[in-house]
């Protein structure tokens, strides 16, 4: 029962606006707002016929390498700024410096650079991704509690162990919060990045048929950029959930 | 009391052996020029292997900067601390510290068990580990709650988990700052004879520091007092009221009385 009424607590809204969007885009003549019900149609006959099961594929793909490369270098070295300051020092102006460059502007620089392939477009996902979690990493390791420092040195906890054990799951609340921000970055600039420069990809899909003046499918295709980046957020819930479980029961009991 | 391990030395200081804790003109400053702030100045101390002391003073006299300053975590301006003859540059593997805030010191993500272990990694193996992370569990009355983590118990069982781990890291000097000010005073009573009693199983070194003193008096065989700014050591007060004691009788001993008087006047009240 208790799932059951979530579902309704969450779900109603969004069932209440697509029937709303259904009926009141029923019989739509214009080539720029199509009805629901031919949007849905389209959606369905081109993931049917895999052309868009392709698409999101590479897609998926390149975001899902993108990501993977940003958390390996945005927590590795937010890791090292937030923990030795010296470094913090020293590289805390380049990355002010390279975090305000908008990701999306230096996306045909990143083309350029690499070619047309899917490795610009995955750097360029990771250059989009990695600065929120670089930062929250870097605020996290700093936001570790002295006296955790302290038991630390004291009980002669160093090197990588330290930093796996103790450094890590410390700043693990802050790291997921800033995945979550780095997530909705991630997927604009996966299609961003097929605007420009590709032959395949939901990106693709959008551009292609905007200019072509397919614009159900431009529809379509943004339909299911939103319906992928709700269940991307759904399954990082989940990951959170597990992952952070210490910190979200340890809070619940306190409070 | 009963003795049930092989070895049980007796507690208080074994005569004409090398101390197994030694402060030498010991002094600490932080902050240059206008903001020059001296905390300690020349401190001396000596604590024999198996003895417990206590220190005390006023809040703010530099109480924690000398226990830090002992466990290797803050370095001295000037003079040098010896732990079992060694001058320390960085915490020593003979010295556990139980802190104050227990509840920040134990790593919330790991459970009573893992955290009792942890520090042992590379020491012992995993097996290992497990075992000696239960018997000290037991050892400070916890027996079976391994697989709790820390949030899920009271600030007390907290400090007992604490102190297992220092005592599962085999530390033969325990350094205590203020370790049961923030715990109710009936648990606070418990931890006081908990303490004392493996101390006095163990062998334990024991420095406490605490504004509570009593407890001091209570604990220890010698009481330190610190005052003034910077601070020295004003008294140091042999307690003598035997080694078996107990929180009523102890504390209404005349002598108890006498004592507590003594420094109460020294601090000046």
């Amino acid at each position: 029962m208790g799932i059951l009424r979530k579902s309704v607590e969450r779900l109603w809204l969004v069932v209440v606006l697509i029937v709303l969007w259904w009926f009141a885009s029923a019989g739509s003549t214009s080539i720029f707002y199509p009805s629901l019900d031919t949007i849905v149609s389209t959606l369905w006959t081109d993931l049917a016929s895999g052309l868009l099961i392709g698409y999101l594929g590479f897609s998926l793909g390149n975001l899902l390498a993108g990501l993977a490369l940003a958390l390996i270098l945005g927590i590795g070295l937010g890791l090292l700024i937030g923990e030795i300051r010296w470094l913090g020092e020293a590289v805390e102006p380049f990355v002010d410096f390279l975090r305000s460059i908008p990701q999306v502007a230096i996306i045909p620089l990143i083309i350029g650079t690499f070619g047309l392939d899917a490795g610009p477009k995955i750097y360029s996902i990771a250059a989009g991704c990695i600065f929120p979690i670089l930062l929250n990493t870097i605020d996290g390791v700093r936001g570790i509690e002295p006296t955790v420092r302290r038991f630390g040195k004291v009980y002669r906890i160093s090197g990588p162990r330290y930093f796996r054990k103790v450094v890590l799951p410390g700043a693990l609340p802050q790291i997921m919060a800033g995945v979550r921000v780095a997530l909705p970055i991630g997927i604009t600039v996966m299609v961003v990045s097929e605007l420009y420069a590709a032959r395949m990809g939901i990106g693709f899909y959008i551009l292609n048929s905007s200019s072509t003046f397919h614009l159900t499918e431009t529809w379509a295709g943004a339909v299911l950029v939103g319906i992928v980046g709700y269940l991307i957020s759904i399954i990082f819930n989940l990951i959170e959930r597990g992952s952070l479980r210490w910190y979200f029961k340890s809070g619940a009991t306190t409070k | 009391m009963t003795t049930t391990a092989v070895t049980t030395p007796a507690s208080g200081p074994v005569p004409g052996a090398a101390p197994e804790l030694r402060v030498e003109r010991l002094s600490i400053r932080f902050g240059q020029g206008e903001s020059l702030n001296r905390v300690l100045e020349g401190l001396e101390l000596s604590v024999a292997a198996g003895e417990f002391i206590s220190i005390v003073g006023p809040s703010g006299v530099g109480k924690t900067t000398l226990l830090r300053c002992l466990s290797g975590l803050v370095q001295p301006t000037e003079g040098q601390v010896y732990v079992r003859g060694e001058a320390i540059k960085e915490p020593h593997p003979a010295v556990g510290v139980i802190f104050q805030d227990y509840s920040r010191s134990l790593l919330p993500w790991m459970t009573t068990a893992e955290n009792i272990a942890f520090p042992l990694e590379g020491r012992f193996d995993k097996k290992e580990r497990v075992a000696r992370a239960e018997a000290a569990l037991s050892s400070v009355g916890l027996a079976g709650q391994g697989r709790k983590y820390p949030w899920e118990m009271s600030g007390g069982m907290q400090q007992r988990v604490a102190i297992a781990r220092g005592l599962a890291y085999e530390a033969k000097i325990l350094l205590m700052d203020e370790p049961f000010a923030s715990v109710d005073a009936q648990t606070r009573l418990n931890l006081e004879d908990l303490v004392a009693d493996l101390q006095e199983k163990l062998g334990l070194t024991v420095v406490l520091v605490t504004h509570d003193i009593d407890e001091a008096l209570y604990l220890s065989d010698r009481v330190v007092v610190l005052a003034g700014k910077p601070a020295a050591v004003v008294e140091t007060l042999d307690t003598n009221f035997g080694d078996h004691r107990d929180q009523a009788a102890t504390k209404s001993d005349p002598r108890f009385g006498e004592a507590r008087t003594k420094i109460l006047g020294i601090l000046g009240h």
